[in-house]
């Protein structure tokens, strides 16, 4: 079988290495159109803020076939079943498109023809590098769009020491995955951070002189700015499917088995692909379809549709943690269990919804370990604690541990665990006339493992002789002598 | 008065026997520093205990008849030698211990060889460093649990322990961490706020409390913070490591944010852990680092890739080879260390040769003095072994020797099915084990206290082991089964039954090997010398510090691995919604067939117990000292529980030492790693309910 893939991102990558290591008789070939080999997407904003460097975004080779960089498909022949390049035909049993998505221009003055320099989209590796060294020596930047994208992008760039003012039509961040109390704290974080946030903004244009960009002129004010990011959103490629004639939305459209609507042949994946429950952007969508489609296209296996779920944000950003998944207060049903903790001056907020027995929605801003462990929790089936409180408490669970005090610990209180003495044992060998440390271990071999507890037996010794000065013997009374 | 060490793990705690009745006291030694754990200090009560076997027996319709020696061995020699006829050579299997003598161990492989002629020979230690030493030697070229002493632990700044109790398996070690803790610089990883774990209290480090299973995902995470931050130290990498491109890539895919939601550990967490470790790096000024893997880490079907990602890790921060730090296993079995070099793998010969490897059979069958042709090819691992028994095809005679595979293996209830179909099953023990009471036939045998030999120590390091008193009854050791079985079979070779002189033997059969023992002698190990292999030569000081100059590998340069995450093999269910870790506890030994004849340890830990986070308690109705029912897919146990904040709310742990209602293997994932056969003992999905006794 000869399988070729248009689009060598973290999507159409996955599904050739997953197709080798089912079958590595599949000969295929994967099409990219960037001159990189296939790269995580999800880190350019690590980059930008300069936690991953340029060989630390390349993904692992595939196990087998070809990546071809730099050799973007024209145009797909279905007829001839061929996909047609610059450097010739590569004929296809079966072709797979993971033309991923680009980044969305607003069509405002100023960035109508063409983007003006100090404006950059941050889709690809070259978008991120160009963003980067325009961080070098920029004042300050406008990021255009609140999202995940554009709120990772602040970050990094304040981390970089530009000053930054995020705008967006919605009147919050994250407007799209946060309720406006939850928007409003990190809004607060963002704001200790150095960035402005201007909201329900109308952007009328973008200013530009001698072709550059100096600011951004929204309704009532203009923002002076020598560097505009634009993460407001992204549109699935459509373009080639829609040329060969295959039925496009807002996506390629696909039944819940992958595969395009008009045509066996060809499948899509990715954020390319309009599902029956609609486009991701996600990866981790992406790469189930990528791994459901290899085990089909070799086993024959039925597909297992993939469930894109509305929201998952887990921002990469300096200074910042948000963690949301699933439902929250406004898209929880009447039956299910919202439990909060809004601690706005900390920074703080937690949230999470239960229905039945299971976890469905958890918003976390400020609070980096329990998210973590939330996430471990998120959709699990199975045991959620009776009081849906106790999931706010993290892993631990609130564990406070208090040091041992020898004259407040209970009698069966273990002393030494390596050999199993307890502080009533102790007391029993003190009464038999064991009276220093040495002479304690010699009776009841505390202090002989690990020598842990020589301290503590000392400090038991102590108090001892402080409450039982009767008890007199050699090595005590030339100890007090 | 007899120096020796004691009975039990790894650490191999130097002590002194004497006195009427015989007692053990601890004696200062590097590894322990004059500690001894409570299983040390009351070991001599096991040559005390009441049903210590002291006479051949063998098996009837109501139990067990004594029988001679001679009645017992020419039996059990005629009936290999029909089960040969009828099924071939393989048709007799063995099955070794870790907590055997290198003598004995390495009379073992030889006894399989050339005696039964089988290749189906393995042992326990594949369910202890099986990974570990599957790791190391495609990363290291060599397989030595730590490859540096472990007194240099009290040197670094900071040691990462990855799934290890041990400040509940081996207790006197711990005091080897108390620089380290002094200086905040211990990081635990383990789904269990352990003993060990709480040593990281109080500013002492870090405690990182993990989702059951998800030791590799870490170490990527850990991994890509290292590359991505900048911190690797690159002179060393360009200089002495392959392979870091595939795993730079393997990692990208493992950025922190993804590393929490699998994990639990927050990216927070993960990046202080990662700069923790740098700082403490020699290339950026530290002391030193060290990263050691435990059973909680090796014990999955990604075992091996998991250890890989370890070393990777301590490669990437030129930790392995430096003056003080690198990466270490800590070896769980007595001579887990001894008992994997010296031919009781299926796929080994002394010395740690590959079996498959001509020069290596050429050179141990000039040893044996034996045609190279004579000895068996590869066998197969030890889960495979176990599944094997009694099948059509399989072997329907097996020895057992040093190991309790009716408690210890993995899916434990059907080992003992297989068990039970055998023809001829043969246990070498001292005391009435649920293996042994199986048997046909069980050969009483010594215990370390009446036997001359050495073991090797979780460093590498060669020790005697003394001869205190005299063995009870007809006991015999096990170099005189062999050589009496040996006879009746008309095995080749010689079949020396002194300790000293199966010594000499090995080392010589080492000569070459990886593991070189050929400079060692007991008189050298008398004089108080300290010998780690490698060792070759009688005027060789030994190799405490392996790497500083160069890696076993053919080019000198340690391989990076890069590795993907695999399991855990069985996921969450909405009929089995809990994990299940299994692990140890201060009081008892592996499967607790000695320690649990112990009456002191035996009264303070006398049952399993599972152990729940309360809110989980609550949630099933549990309270108290009420027992839980836990159940797999593969069986069920029942035990008290222990409420305890200390483990995770999404996740059980039992203790395993314990056999009958409260045998938690009865439940554990016989699935194995495909590279090492290590099976994944340290994660399943379970049931739970309160039990109605």
């Amino acid at each position: 079988m000869k399988v070729v893939v248009i689009g060598a991102g973290m999507v159409g990558s996955r599904l050739a290495d997953e197709l080798h290591r089912l079958d590595p008789s599949v000969e295929i070939d994967v099409l990219g159109a960037e001159p990189y080999e296939p790269y995580n997407r999800v880190l350019l904003t690590e980059l930008l803020a300069g936690r991953a460097d340029l060989s630390g975004l390349m993904l692992p080779q595939i196990s087998g076939g070809r990546v071809h960089p730099g050799r973007p498909a024209l145009e797909i022949d279905r007829a001839q079943r061929l996909v047609r390049t610059a450097d010739g035909d590569l004929r296809y049993d079966h072709l797979v498109l993971a033309t991923g998505a680009r980044a969305m221009v607003i069509p405002v003055p100023g960035l109508r023809d063409g983007l003006p320099r100090g404006a950059h989209v941050l889709r690809s590796l070259d978008d991120a590098r160009d963003v980067k060294a325009a961080s070098l020596n920029a004042r300050h930047a406008v990021v255009i769009g609140g999202g995940p994208l554009g709120l990772e992008a602040a970050c990094g760039l304040r981390h970089r020491g530009v000053g930054v003012t995020v705008v967006d039509a919605a009147p919050t961040l994250l407007a799209r995955d946060l309720d406006a109390s939850v928007a409003g704290v990190v809004a607060e974080a963002s704001a200790d951070l150095g960035i402005d946030f201007v909201g329900s903004a109308t952007i009328e244009s973008v200013c530009v002189s001698d072709g550059h960009v100096t600011g951004v002129r929204l309704s009532g004010q203009t923002i002076t700015a020598d560097l505009v990011v634009l993460a407001c959103g992204t549109v699935p490629d459509t373009k080639l499917a829609a040329e060969a004639g295959l039925e496009t939305d807002r996506g390629v459209l696909v039944g819940h088995d992958l595969r395009t609507t008009l045509d066996p042949a060809i499948s899509a994946i990715g954020d390319c692909a309009q599902t029956p429950t609609g486009t991701s952007g996600l990866v981790a969508p992406g790469w189930a379809q990528a791994r459901e489609l290899a085990r089909n296209l070799v086993t024959g296996a039925l597909i297992e549709p993939v469930e894109i779920t509305g929201s998952a944000v887990r921002l990469k950003a300096v200074g910042l943690d948000v963690v949301t998944m699933g439902r929250r207060e406004s898209s929880s049903d009447s039956h299910d269990r919202v439990v909060a903790l809004h601690d706005r001056r900390a920074r703080r907020h937690l949230e999470v919804v239960v229905r039945d027995d299971t976890l469905v929605g958890v918003t976390c801003v400020g609070a980096p370990d329990i998210a973590a462990h939330l996430s471990t929790q998120f959709d699990r089936p199975g045991m959620i604690p009776v009081d849906p409180l106790h999931l706010l408490l993290g892993a631990s669970a609130g564990t406070m541990t208090e040091a041992p005090s020898p004259t407040t610990m209970p009698s069966n209180t273990t002393v030494c665990r390596c050999n199993g003495v307890s502080k009533g044992d102790l007391v029993s060998a003190w009464e038999g006339g064991a009276t220093t440390v040495d002479t304690l271990a010699e009776k009841t071999l505390a202090t002989t493992g690990c020598g842990g507890c020589t301290a503590l037996v000392g400090g038991i010794c102590d108090w001892l002789a402080e409450v039982d000065p009767q008890v007199e013997s050699p090595a005590s009374a030339s100890v007090r002598s | 008065m007899t120096d020796t060490h004691c009975p039990y793990c790894a650490l191999q705690c130097a002590q002194r026997l004497g006195g009427e009745p015989l007692a053990a006291e601890a004696r200062q030694f590097p590894t322990n520093l004059g500690g001894m754990c409570r299983k040390g200090w009351t070991s001599t009560e096991l040559l005390r205990t009441a049903d210590r076997i002291t006479t051949p027996l063998r098996r009837t319709d109501n139990g067990f008849d004594e029988v001679s020696w001679d009645e017992a061995l020419d039996d059990i020699a005629s009936r290999v030698r029909s089960i040969r006829d009828e099924h071939g050579a393989d048709g007799v299997a063995v099955f070794g211990g870790g907590g055997l003598t290198n003598e004995k161990a390495y009379q073992l492989g030889k006894f399989a060889r050339l005696a039964l002629r089988t290749r189906l020979i393995d042992y326990n230690g594949r369910f202890c460093m099986s990974a570990a030493a599957a790791a190391a030697n495609r990363g290291l070229g060599i397989d030595r649990g730590l490859p540096f002493p472990l007194a240099d632990l009290q040197d670094g700044d900071v040691v990462l322990l990855l799934g290890s109790n041990l400040a509940d398996t081996m207790p006197p070690s711990v005091q080897h961490l108390g620089p380290v803790r002094e200086r905040g610089g211990l990081v635990v990883v383990d789904p269990r706020r352990s003993a060990t774990a709480r040593l990281t209290e109080d500013g002492a480090g870090e405690h990182v409390q993990l989702v059951p299973g998800t030791d590799l995902v870490f170490l990527l995470g850990l991994m890509h913070v290292v590359l991505g931050d900048g911190l690797a130290d690159t002179a060393f990498l360009e200089e002495r490591v392959a392979g870091l491109d595939d795993v730079r890539r393997s990692v990208a895919e493992w950025w922190p944010e993804r590393v929490a939601a699998t994990t639990g550990v927050s990216e927070t967490q993960l990046r202080r852990i990662a700069h923790l470790l740098a700082d403490a790096s020699p290339h950026r000024g530290g002391r030193g680092a060290f990263v050691l893997t435990g059973r909680g880490s090796e014990q999955h079907i990604d075992g091996t890739d998991t250890v890989s990602a370890a070393i990777n890790l301590a490669l990437a921060l030129g930790l392995v080879g430096a003056e003080r730090g690198g990466y270490g296993a800590i070896t769980g079995q007595g001579n887990g260390q001894g008992g994997r070099e010296h031919g009781q793998k299926a796929d080994q010969l002394p010395g740690y040769r590959m079996i498959d490897d001509p020069a290596a059979r050429e050179h141990v069958a000039g040893v044996w003095g034996v045609d190279p042709e004579l000895i068996p090819g590869p066998g197969v691992p030890a889960v495979q072994l176990l599944q094997s028994l009694g099948t059509p095809g399989g072997p329907h005679a097996l020895f057992v020797h040093g190991s309790n595979i009716l408690v210890s293996a993995p899916d434990a209830a059907d080992v003992k099915r297989r068990v039970g179909s055998l023809d001829l099953l043969v246990v070498c023990d001292f005391v009435p084990s649920e293996t042994a009471l199986l048997a046909d036939y069980i050969l009483p045998v010594t215990q370390w206290a009446e036997e001359e030999g050495t073991m090797t120590g979780l460093e590498g390091r060669v020790l005697r082991r003394r001869r205190a008193v005299d063995p009870p009854g007809e006991v015999r050791s096990e170099l005189e089964i062999f050589a009496a079985l040996a006879d009746r079979l008309d095995a080749p070779g010689t079949w020396s039954t002194d300790p000293r002189e199966v010594f000499d033997e090995l080392a010589r059969a080492s000569a070459g090997g990886r593991a070189d023992y050929s400079g060692i002698t007991y008189d050298r190990l008398d004089a108080d010398e300290a010998l780690y292999w490698p060792c070759p030569g009688e005027g060789h000081p030994g190799t405490p510090r392996l790497f500083t100059e160069s890696f076993a590998t053919p080019d000198g340069r340690a391989r990076m691995v890069a590795v993907r995450p695999t399991g855990p093999d069985e996921v969450l269910r909405r009929d089995a919604p809990v994990w299940l870790v299994t692990g140890r506890v201060l009081e008892h030994y592996q499967s607790g067939a000695q320690t649990r004849r112990v009456p002191q340890l035996n009264a303070s830990q006398p049952r399993a117990y599972v152990e729940i986070h309360p809110t989980l308690a609550h949630r099933i109705g549990v309270e108290g000292l009420d027992d839980i029912r836990v159940t797999s897919q593969r069986g069920s146990m029942r035990a008290q529980a222990r409420i305890s904040k200390d483990i995770r709310p999404d996740t059980v742990f039992v203790p395993f030492h314990f056999a009958d209602e409260g045998m938690v293997n009865a439940l554990t994932n016989a699935a194995t790693d495909p590279i090492s056969g290590m099976p994944e003992f340290k994660v399943c999905a379970v049931t739970i309910g309160r039990s109605e006794s």
